[in-house]
């Protein structure tokens, strides 16, 4: 058998392990909730509450008004989180820009895991997190 | 993914493994014939069976599992039947007999579930005990052991009024039973191990009454296997317990005293023991006694290096040179014919196991669920690793299968209960 056909079929064989594995690899990341379906960038259109107990609104449309995220029966966003403030933070979009505030909460308000102090702009695919409740903005 | 998604890659998987057995006949001049063939039924018989035993019994469970396994077994299978065809023909049949024993055990936990193992563990304890001194039989009788490359692991099984022998190692599945005794242990103690009640210097214990039976237990086996000169599962069965009980208790410092506990014992053993000595040597220079001691180390390096990046090509090289390449150095012929790639291949498919395995143990809410789960995959996790580190001469070579890709009806046995059990595990978690 000539050697180049061999090799070919070698190399050919060797892409097809690879092929597989790159398969496998994709839905392990689909699988543990890798962020590989939602890029990062403008256009944020909802907020989702992506780990939590959420009695309202798991999942809404971001209004210029903006949403309350907290304990109260009241908040827009209700969440069942004991390091939760009744009204911990709002979320609002203005003129295409999405900012998160917080509302003067006793446990504060994290974006990407950082604590805010003032009004912060964020985009498609950050994170804010109220208490033990983890939200993305998508 | 969904069911239907690994139906689609067990299928990627039969075809991958005729593949291969159609390339190894066409480089060796032969046509084709109904090996490739048998291979693809085999293959799709056993992960398939599995497959519609989660669909029936465990239609939640995790759709990655079985196609990484499978995955493994192709590739080892290969070169099994590249060094051994008739070999090959045989390790068909435990295929297809490990596929029944996995559709079998989700049948058998379909209602009751994993949790039913739990309240059973002094009977895994003592089966698998059981298991570990059948090769201490005498030879006299029927069912008696039998030693093999010095150490005494076989069990023969004379089938009556025939001249048949069957041969099975049954250290193999007693690892998998041990597992499930340690998680059963762990999940009721693991709150007491981890608080600590008396301290010795800046070491800290917990109370001794709960570290005392899983200590006894993990000793006796400890001890068996030592008897039976098998360093490998004593190495692994340890590592197992130090690694189980570091997930149940999170407390460092079982980490670090079973390592401490490792290497005095090595020095222990490199002391006392001829046969530790040997295999240290033909570690640090496998070329100092090349035709002795050294001589299985020295081929699969000679095999690894002469596969270089790509291999030699399957069925090309010279793996049959290599003693026990069919199991314990299955890693050191995919080194020769597929080269660094099909080796790299190899390995990232044991780390997609294994982050498969521990994703369900996290994601397990129930402890004894969760210490099954992670356990069991510590378990092929650390096996994979002590066997393929001693073939690429990072550890002295311990003599284990390679989990998945050895030949043997015992080493796939155990990793079809593997599969059955964390299949299980992990579709009870989602309901």
């Amino acid at each position: 058998m000539p050697a180049l056909i061999l090799n070919a079929l070698k190399i050919l064989f060797l892409l097809l392990l690879f092929l597989f594995l790159w398969q496998i690899a994709g839905a392990i990341r689909v699988h543990i909730g890798g962020r590989g379906s939602a890029p990062r960038g403008k256009g944020a259109t909802e907020l989702v509450v992506l780990r939590g107990d959420v009695t309202k609104g798991k999942r809404v449309k971001l209004r210029g008004s903006g949403h309350t995220v907290g304990r109260s029966p009241d908040a827009d966003i209700i969440i069942d989180d004991p390091y939760a403030s009744d009204f911990h933070a709002r979320v609002s979009a203005e003129n295409g820009q999405t900012r998160v505030e917080d509302l003067g909460s006793t446990n504060g308000t994290y974006v990407n895991g950082r604590r805010i102090t003032a009004p912060t702009g964020v985009v498609k695919g950050d994170t804010v997190q109220i208490g033990k409740t983890m939200l993305e903005i998508r | 993914m969904t069911r239907n998604a690994e139906a689609v890659l067990i299928a990627a998987v039969a075809t991958l493994a005729s593949i291969g057995v159609a390339m190894v006949q066409f480089a060796g001049g032969t046509w084709l014939d109904a090996d490739v063939a048998l291979t693809f039924i085999a293959f799709a018989f056993t992960f398939g069976l599995i497959h519609l035993a989660f669909r029936a019994w465990a239609p939640n469970a995790n759709p990655l599992i079985l196609p990484i396994a499978g995955f493994l077994a192709a590739v080892g299978f290969i070169e099994v039947f590249r060094i051994d065809p008739s070999l090959a023909a045989l390790q068909r049949w435990w295929l297809a007999i490990a596929g029944i024993s996995a559709a079998l055990v989700v049948w058998l936990l379909r209602d009751s579930g994993v949790a039913v193992l739990r309240r059973y563990r002094y009977l895994f304890l003592a089966a698998a005990i059981g298991l570990l001194l059948l090769p201490l039989l005498p030879e006299s009788w029927p069912i008696h052991g039998a030693v093999v490359n010095g150490s005494r692991l076989w069990v023969r099984v004379t089938v009556p009024f025939t001249d048949i022998d069957l041969s099975f190692q049954p250290g193999e599945v007693a690892k998998v039973l041990l597992t499930i005794f340690l998680a059963s242990y762990l999940a009721d103690r693991s709150e007491a191990m981890a608080t600590v009640s008396r301290s010795i210097g800046p070491i800290r214990l917990p109370e001794p009454r709960h570290l005392g039976p899983v200590l006894v237990a993990a000793g006796a086996a400890f001890l068996v296997l030592m008897y039976q000169r098998d360093l490998g599962a004593s190495l692994l069965l340890f590592a197992l317990f130090i690694g189980m009980l570091y997930a149940a208790t999170g407390r460092g410092v079982y980490v670090v005293s079973g390592l401490v506990a490792v290497v005095v014992a090595g020095v222990v053993a490199y002391q006392q023991f001829a046969h530790v000595r040997v295999r240290i040597s033909a570690w640090l220079d496998p070329f100092a006694d090349f035709t002795g001691a050294g001589y299985q180390t020295a081929q699969g390096l000679f095999a690894m290096g002469s596969g270089s990046l790509t291999g030699s090509g399957l069925g090309l090289g010279r793996p049959d040179l290599i003693p026990e390449a069919t199991t314990d150095f299955v890693f050191a012929a995919v080194g020769e014919e597929l080269g660094l790639a099909g080796s790299i291949a190899v390995i990232t498919a044991y780390a997609l196991f294994v982050t498969v395995g521990i994703g369900i143990a996290l994601r397990c809410r129930d402890r004894f669920r969760k210490y099954l789960a992670g356990g069991l995959t510590i378990l092929v996790g650390i096996q994979a690793f002590l066997i393929i580190a001693g073939v690429v001469r990072v550890l002295p070579i311990t003599g284990l299968t390679t989990p998945l890709m050895s030949y043997g009806g015992s080493s796939l046995l155990a990793s079809a209960l593997i599969l059955a059990l964390l299949g299980r595990a992990s579709h009870e978690e989602r309901v």
